[in-house]
This record gives structure tokens, sequence and C-alpha cells, in this order.
């Protein structure tokens, strides 16, 4: 023990501090990169206002600080809270199909005080619920644990799918089936969910989705079919990419942006300001960004000396990846729209704080690892 | 660690996490290749295209509509201006849902079903990326309100445009015309290159000057390269190719007579036509139509409620001078007297039997003479001319007979078109045999050549063709093509363009017989028998003339014309035709008076007042002539 924990101070000495703090420094490098690339694509996009990044700097401290707080428990912890998380989650969600307040013909409130989404505490409780649930088990696990793990994930899923929130639903799947994903699940298993998912699409698409919802995906496949609605956002978005060029118009200069043809500049549609402005040059360097924090992670959660610890970092990064992709798949017109704001780089409220709650995690996988490894 | 299930084997399970994780980031880099290779798509690949498409949202080309030219009268005072409102329009290609948007708008401003109407035909076949008036002539509350909101509308602004307005409104309106929205049919008549002069032009001259002189005030379209954000809101102007104003336009009108005239058929009530021309030009001094309107109605899109207002019996829409036809009654018989002269079928000394009555060998018909008993047992024609003696002109015309009769009235400018610059002209009738042939599908019978003496039956003129003739009079036998406009003057580089004035000498043969129908026409009003001389009484110059009376209803032949019992319709048309000063003529007027009675003792008066006004009083009056309030702001140059 004392001889480990010597090799690692004197290995990483020049992050003594930080260790002590429990901060993993190559990661909140790769945050802050991202922040700072954030700030530079607000004030652009945001007409050049300076309040709009001001706020958006205040988020980014929020969420520094719960970071830095959630670091600082050990995965024991969040193990131990998993269940109750969940549990709450879960009866915010009822309460939400009950009382919930009802924007942009969406119940996705509910008013304690502040308002805020219920579904953003399961961003991070399903995953946790689900690794807590395989934590002690045998894994790879049994049919019957695979079908146990499956209901924890599919019920929050379904609740929000009420709401009615297609894309943050199966986001919180995805997230909760990364586990299941990552704690050994058979191959011939996910080969029969993608059967029976290509089995269910045509019923979601007659029983379930809102006309709002088909619409986006008709107009994902044809632009043109609506070139001033719906089609309006991606014919745009496309145009901001491809005037880009190369090097990008450089920086206050999109006149995409600037002069507002793209709609939701700031928030969901950033990563074209940043393609019109900084080019395919800029973009290689934010996806570059972007995959140096998930390498970190993954070699984060194989660090993991716990099923649990292991489960959920992979998890977490994974979603944070699909997150990225579905945002700039949509932005430049290989997905559907959705809204879902780009990591880390969208002006937005509390999706920030959730994301950097979900690297506090893995901060403190990182770093308390040690400790449980007599 | 908690291991409590026996099985659990953590060598195997992490070497199976590992490979997991392998797996995961394999998935990571092909969909961040993918990414890649999307965003190289469309940067790379694709990016002319995207380029092309990011320049055709940011730059547009605006037309720029030129300022039209504006009218003035022969002193300069101005007549048609240009004065600035706020419109509230719409660039179609601006905004999403085009219906939508006219709704929403009709909840903020009130904007009727009407304007609705006309801004859609309006941009059924123009482009799309031009605005469109919608509302105009907005408050300034209006435009007040509709500020506060306007970025909630995207598509929609308010522009500050310039107007046609017309000060003298009324007054001048069947002079100057008036605009309106350019219609489908103006649309479609028009050719590629003048579609394209009018891209930026929501107006366009619709009747009178405004519509004849079109083309000349017009002016150039100019155009703009500018930079505009997604509402359509111009960011700066990268290039801009300027308009080129219209030419003002000089006419020969003298306001001041061209206002008195209106105010004196006013005073009388009448409904009828004052044209008064400068005979040594052709110039029209003056020319009255009355009632008239409001031509600022029309501008900016009348409702319908206003114009059913103008649908009245009294017609004021109708312009009488230049459309209005007349029996011109007994002005016509100095010309008469001319040409029997001429032609050689009487003398000065040929003297008439007149009982009162005039009829055709072999026919038991009587024309009568307005005077019941005869003016005298034998007329000749100087007296038959200062007394207007019917029966002598039944002979006459009987003797000239209507062919003569047709060729030099010809001469006179009757049965053509005065030339004078309004498109609206008509010409009336001069009957001749092949007129009735065609017209009626008759032949011609003596009796029609009877009542033509007096200028009445099949005969009609305009008020113009009357003032005209009486200028070839008063001229020697010149007759001009009128003219309203004096000069063109272009405002840009101060070059200034007199129209052609065109001519015409009739065949005047020996002058003695001009100078003794002039002279007739003189002893009209200043001989002792002379039927216009009460109205001349104590004038400070001397006038020739001739009045005339037109029956509207042809009265049986023992009918008694009474005033009292018939419809005022019915009534008489009063006339005169005159020039003054009688040996240096400035001055020829022909007055039309609807149903007003006698030509000596309604139409004469009138005349008077404006030769006094004319030949003297102007010179007189001081500057305290009430002048509308002619706006300064926003007049163009």
């Amino acid at each position: 023990m004392a001889l480990l924990n010597s090799t690692a101070n004197s290995h990483k000495e020049r992050y003594s501090l930080l260790w002590r703090w429990h901060i993993d420094a190559p990661l909140l490098l790769g945050i802050i990169a991202l922040m700072c690339f954030s700030l530079l694509a607000v004030y652009s996009a945001g007409g050049e206002s300076i309040a709009l990044v001001k706020r958006q700097a205040v988020r980014f401290a929020a969420g520094l600080v719960v970071m830095f707080v959630l670091a600082q428990f050990e995965p024991r912890t969040f193990r131990q809270w998993a269940p109750a998380l969940y549990a709450v989650g879960i009866i915010f969600l009822l309460a939400v199909i009950f009382f919930g307040e009802s924007s942009k013909g969406a119940q996705r409130w509910i008013d304690i005080g502040i308002r805020f989404q219920p579904s953003e505490i399961m961003k991070l409780a399903v995953p946790l619920m689900v690794a807590w649930y395989f934590a002690e088990k045998a894994l790879p696990p049994s049919f019957l644990q695979t079908i146990g793990s499956l209901v924890l994930v599919l019920t929050p899923v379904v609740l929000i799918m009420l709401q009615p929130d297609l894309g943050t639903s199966l986001l919180i799947g995805a997230s909760g089936l990364f586990v299941v994903f990552f704690a050994g699940i058979r191959w011939r298993y996910i080969l029969g969910a993608i059967l029976i998912a290509a089995v269910l699409i045509p019923i979601m698409w007659y029983f379930v989705m809102h006309d709002y919802q088909k619409g986006r995906v008709l107009t994902f496949l044809n632009p043109e079919r609506d070139p001033l609605g719906a089609g309006y956002h991606i014919i745009q978005s496309q145009i901001a990419i491809g005037s880009g060029g190369i090097y990008g118009k450089g920086w206050l200069n999109g006149t995409q942006s600037q002069l507002e043809f793209l709609p939701e500049r700031h928030t969901d549609f950033i990563f074209a300001v940043i393609g019109e402005e900084f080019g395919l040059v800029g973009i290689v360097l934010l996806l570059s960004l972007y995959a140096f924090v998930i390498v970190r992670g993954i070699y984060i959660s194989l660090q993991g000396q716990e099923t649990f610890s292991r489960l959920l970092g992979a998890s977490l990064i994974l979603t944070f990846f699909i997150y990225i992709f579905v945002n700039i798949g949509m932005v430049s017109g290989l997905l559907p729209v959705v809204g879902l704001p780009l990591p880390l780089i969208s002006y937005g409220g509390t999706s920030i704080v959730t994301l950097m709650a979900a690297f506090g995690i893995l901060m403190s996988i990182q770093t308390h690892r040690r400790l449980h490894s007599t | 660690m908690y291991k409590r299930q026996a099985i659990k084997d953590v060598g195997r399970e992490t070497s199976m996490f590992f490979a997991r994780c392998i797996v995961a980031l394999l998935i990571v880099f092909i969909l961040l290749l993918v990414l890649i290779s999307r965003q190289f798509k469309l940067q790379v690949l694709d990016y002319e295209k995207y380029q092309t498409q990011s320049e055709n949202n940011r730059i547009s080309i605006q037309s720029v509509a030129p300022v039209r030219g504006l009218i003035y009268d022969r002193d300069g005072k101005l007549l048609a201006q240009n004065r600035s409102i706020f419109t509230l329009e719409i660039t179609p290609e601006q905004t999403r849902d085009l219906p939508k948007l006219v709704q929403e708008l009709r909840k903020v401003l009130s904007i009727s079903d009407e304007q609705v109407l006309k801004f859609l035909e309006q941009i059924k076949f123009r482009p799309k990326f031009n605005s469109y008036v919608l509302k105009s002539n907005l408050t300034e509350e209006e435009v007040a309100k509709f500020s506060v909101v306007q970025h909630m509308y995207p598509g929609a602004s308010l522009e500050a445009r310039l107007e046609r307005y017309y000060p003298y409104k009324d007054e001048l309106v069947h002079v100057l015309g008036r605009m309106g929205a350019i219609n489908v049919e103006e649309l479609e008549a028009m050719d590629e290159e003048t579609r394209l002069r009018y891209a930026a032009t929501s107006k366009i001259g619709k009747l009178g000057l405004e519509r004849y002189y079109e083309s000349i005030l017009h002016g150039e379209v100019g155009s703009q390269r500018v930079e505009t954000d997604v509402r359509g809101r111009i960011i700066r102007v990268l290039e801009r190719d300027e308009p080129v104003a219209g030419m003002d336009i000089h006419l020969y009108l003298d306001l001041g007579l061209q206002r008195k005239a209106t105010q004196l058929m006013k005073e009388v009530g009448a409904r009828g036509s004052i044209v008064a021309v400068d005979p040594a030009t052709g110039g029209v001094l003056a020319m009255v139509s009355q009632p008239g309107y409001d031509p600022n109605l029309f501008t900016g899109g009348i409702s319908s409620e206003d114009y059913r207002k103008l649908l009245t019996p009294e017609r004021p829409l109708y312009n009488r001078a230049v459309q209005g036809t007349y029996s011109p009654a007994s002005t016509i018989k100095p010309h008469l007297a001319w040409i029997g002269l001429k032609e050689g079928v009487i003398t000065p000394d040929t003297k008439v039997r007149d009982p009162g009555w005039f009829s055709l060998p072999n026919n038991d018909r009587r024309y009568r003479d307005w005077k019941r008993w005869g003016h005298a047992p034998y007329m000749d024609v100087v007296d038959s001319i200062i007394e207007s003696c019917d029966t002598f002109f039944y002979d006459l015309a009987v003797r000239i007979g209507i062919d003569r009769i047709h060729d030099g009235m010809m001469q006179f400018g009757f049965g053509q078109k005065t030339g004078i610059d309004m498109e609206e002209e008509k010409i009336g009738i001069l009957p001749s045999r092949e007129w009735k042939r065609s017209a009626r599908k008759e032949p011609w019978y003596n009796g029609d050549t009877v009542n033509i003496g007096i200028g009445q039956g099949y005969w009609t003129v305009t008020p113009l063709q009357l003032a005209n003739a009486t200028a070839v009079l008063a001229n020697d036998g010149i007759r001009y093509q009128l003219q309203l406009v004096r000069e063109f003057v272009d405002g840009n580089i101060h070059e200034q363009n007199v129209p052609v004035m065109a001519y015409h000498q009739i065949e005047v043969g020996d002058g003695r017989w001009l100078d003794l129908v002039k002279e007739s026409m003189r002893d009209v009003i200043t001989g002792t028998k002379g039927t216009a001389r009460s109205a001349f009484q104590g004038a400070e110059y001397i006038a020739a003339g001739k009045t005339g009376t037109a029956q509207v209803k042809s009265l049986g032949e023992e009918e008694e014309y009474d005033a009292e019992t018939l419809a005022e319709k019915f009534h008489d048309n009063a006339l005169f035709i005159g020039y003054a000063p009688y040996e240096s003529p400035q001055i020829a007027i022909a007055v039309v008076m609807e149903n007003a009675g006698g030509g000596g003792s309604n139409a004469a008066p009138i005349a008077r007042k404006l030769m006094d006004y004319y030949l003297i009083e102007q010179y007189q009056e001081s500057e305290e002539t009430t002048e509308p309030e002619v706006e300064t702001n926003g007049t163009a140059q």
C-alpha cells in the first residue's frame, strides 16, 4: 500500500496537489480546453454579447464546483446512493406526468421551489442504478439478470417517453444499455435486440411518435420537403458549415450566424457556427479534444478496480460521446433534428451541471482507486 | 472485495471488460470518422455550392425607385408634389408564410380586406424580392406601435416612401389626373424593359397628365447590392446604382385662372367645363371640369366606400373638358358664316326673310327661331351673328350643304382630336354623309342639314374643340395643336426641353370675310343688340364672343320651352365662346354649363369674369390669395 502510494506520488509529482484534491489533470485539461472553445463560439454566435459569455462562464464555474465536490467522494458512496437517487428520479418522473408543467407541448418540468427537469437526474441515476445492479454479480450476466437490468433501464425510458421527450429518453436508455454492454452481455442478445428494434421502429412510428417527431424524421430524410419550416434549420446549418470551407470565414465573420440566418445559433446549432467560422480545421481540432477526453475516460474506466466503477465510468463517457455524435450528426444533416445540446460547447443550463457531475464521478473513480486496492 | 458469489471470476471479468472497451473505442473512432468525413463532404467537396448559397442568403439586389418628376404651373407654382409617408411593406421572399404574416399583422394594425386583396393582386406577377405596400399612410401612432413589434414579423417593414400629393385637390384633378397602384393589366401591357424600369415602382399615372407623361415623369430605376440579415434589414449597402429622377413638367396652365374658373363654376353650382387657351401658342391656360374630386384619395388606394361616394349623377370622375361631347349650338354660327362667305354662298349683303321660322321647300315642317316672331323682316349675316338669328343660319346651312360644312368645320378642328396631351380625349361627332351612313345606316336628309346650321342635331363637340375653334378665329386662321405642357425640365442636368408646337394654317381665302365675322363677334359683346352685351357691360377691354343655348331635349314643333315644367336634366346647356382683347388676343375661352339655361345670361358672365381676371385683376392682386398648404418637406429636389 505504502509502496504503491509512493510510486504513484513520485510518478505524479507534478500533479501532486491536484491528485490530493482528487482531480485528474489530463481530463481537467481537456474539459477546460473545450470550455474555452465554447466561450469563443458563444461570444460569436450570441452576437458578440459579453453578458451571454459571462453567464456561460458562471455555469462552467458552477459545473466545475459540482465536479470538484463529487470527485471528493469515493465510488462506494455513489454506489450506496444509487438506489435512492433512482427511486427519487422515478417518483419525480411520475410527478411530472401527473402534475408537471407543460412547455412547448411537452411536460418536462416540475416545480419544487426551482423548476427543473427530472430527466436530468435520470441521466446519472440510470447508469448508476444499472452499475449498482451488476456490481456484485458474476459477469457476464445470465439471461434473467439481463432481463432484470433491462427493466431498470426501460422503466424511466418509458416514463420519459410519455412526457413526451423521445430524444432524451433514447439517450438515457442508451446510457443504461451501455452499462449492460460493458457488463458483458452476450453478443447474440445484442443481435437479438437489434432485430427486435427493427420490428419496433414501425410500431413506434404509428403508435408512439407524435406528429412533430414524425415531421422531424421526414424532414431529415428530405429537408427540401419544408425548406422554410422544419427543413430550414438543416438547410441553413449545412450552408453555414459548407460555406466555412477548410479554414473558415474567421472568428466573428460567419455571415450565416452573424446575419442570423442560422437558427438556435448559440444553443443546439453552435457546431454550425464553429464549422462556418473555423472551417474543417476548427472542427477537427474540436473533435480531437473530444476524442482526447473520451480516450482518457475509457482509460480511467479500465483502471477501475471495482465492477461498479468500471461499468459506470465506461457508460458515462460513452454517453458523453453519443451526445456529441447525435448533435453533430443532426447539425450536419446526418441525423434528424433532435433538441440536444453539444456537450460542453452549447450555451445552456442544467445539462452542463449534469455533465460535470459525470466528470466528477469519473475523477472520483480515477483518484480513489488505490484506497481499495488492498 | 465483496465476493458473495463463488462463481465471480475477477480475471475473466477484467479481460472481458477490456475487450468491451476496445470495441467501444473502435466504434467511437469509426463514428468520429463518419462525422469528419461528413464535414469533409460539406466543407471541401460541396464547398462551392454552400458558398454560393451563403452569398445568396446574405446579398440581395434591390431596385431603388426613382423620384417622380414634379408638375408646375406657368409661374413655377407646384401642382403635383412628392410627400413622404410611412408605409407598411412586405417582401414576399423574406416571409415564411405570407398569408399567416398578413393575418398576424392585421391583429396589430387595422388593415382592411380591400387592402389585403390589393396587395395580393400587386404581388401576383412581380418579383418576390421587392417589397410591396400593404398599408400606406400610417399615422404616427401606428408607426410607433409597429416599430416596437417589427422584429416579430420577418418580411414586414416600415418604409418611408415618397407619395404623390396634389395640394389643389379637386381644382386640378381633370388636368393632372391621378396615380394609383399598378394593376395586372398595366403590368401585362409592359414589355420586359419597362417592367424592369418599374421594378421598384408601385404607383403609375392613371389619368390626365400623370398618365400621358408617365414615361417622362417616372425616371430611371436604380439598384443596390445590399447585405441583409435574415429579416431583410439592410446591414450595409455594397454597391449602388443611383436612380435618375423623372423630369419635371412645366405647364402653360395659369393656376390663378384655373382656380378662379373652378370657383366661379362652384359658386353657381354648375356642372360643365371651361377651357381657356392662349391663341398665340395653343397652350392651355385653364381646363376645368366641374364637379371634380380629390385625386389624393386614389394615391394610397381608394376605399370602396369613398369610391361609391364619387359615383353620383353629377359624375365627378368624368372629365367633361376632354371627354364631354355637347351640341355646340349657336357658338359655331361665326364659323358657319365664314364658310358661307368664303364659299361665295352668301355676301355681306345677302338678306334672308325671317318670319320666326324656316322651312324647306316642299316641306311643311317649320324650324323655329328662338325668337318666336323673328328678329326683323330681313336679316343679313352680321346681324344674324350679333342677334344669333336661327332662321338665317338654317337657310345658310342648307345653301352651303353638309359636305362643305363638314370640310370647313374640319379646318377649325371639329371632328378630330385637338392633339392635347391627354389620352382620354374624345372627338365628338362632326356629321357627314359617310358618318350617317356608317353610324346610323341611313342616308343624309336635308332636314339634318338645317339643324347643323344652329349647331344642333347630330353635331357634338368637346369643350376643348370649342376653345380651339375660337382661338383659330382669334388667330386669323392658325390652328395650334392644344398643349398643356410648356416644357420639360431635367432637374439633374438643368436641361429644358420644349415640345414641338404643331399648327395648321387654314385656307383663309379673302381676309375680309374673317374680319367681318370677327367684327360681328365683337358686336355680340359691344353692339346694342348683342346677346352677350349685358354680361360684358363696363369691361375695360374689347372682347369678341358668341353665345349658345343648346336644347338638350328636342321639342315638338308647337312645344314651348319652359324651364319651370321641364326636368332639370332637360334644361338647356349654356355655352359661350370668346376671346380678348379684340385687337391682340391673349385668351380664348369656351364655357359649357350643363342644364344652366341661356348662354348669354349664364355662360357669358363667367367668361367675362375670367377675362377680367386674366387680363387685369391678376396683375393687381396682392399676395392675399388663399393658398392651400404646400408641404415643403418631402418634395423632390
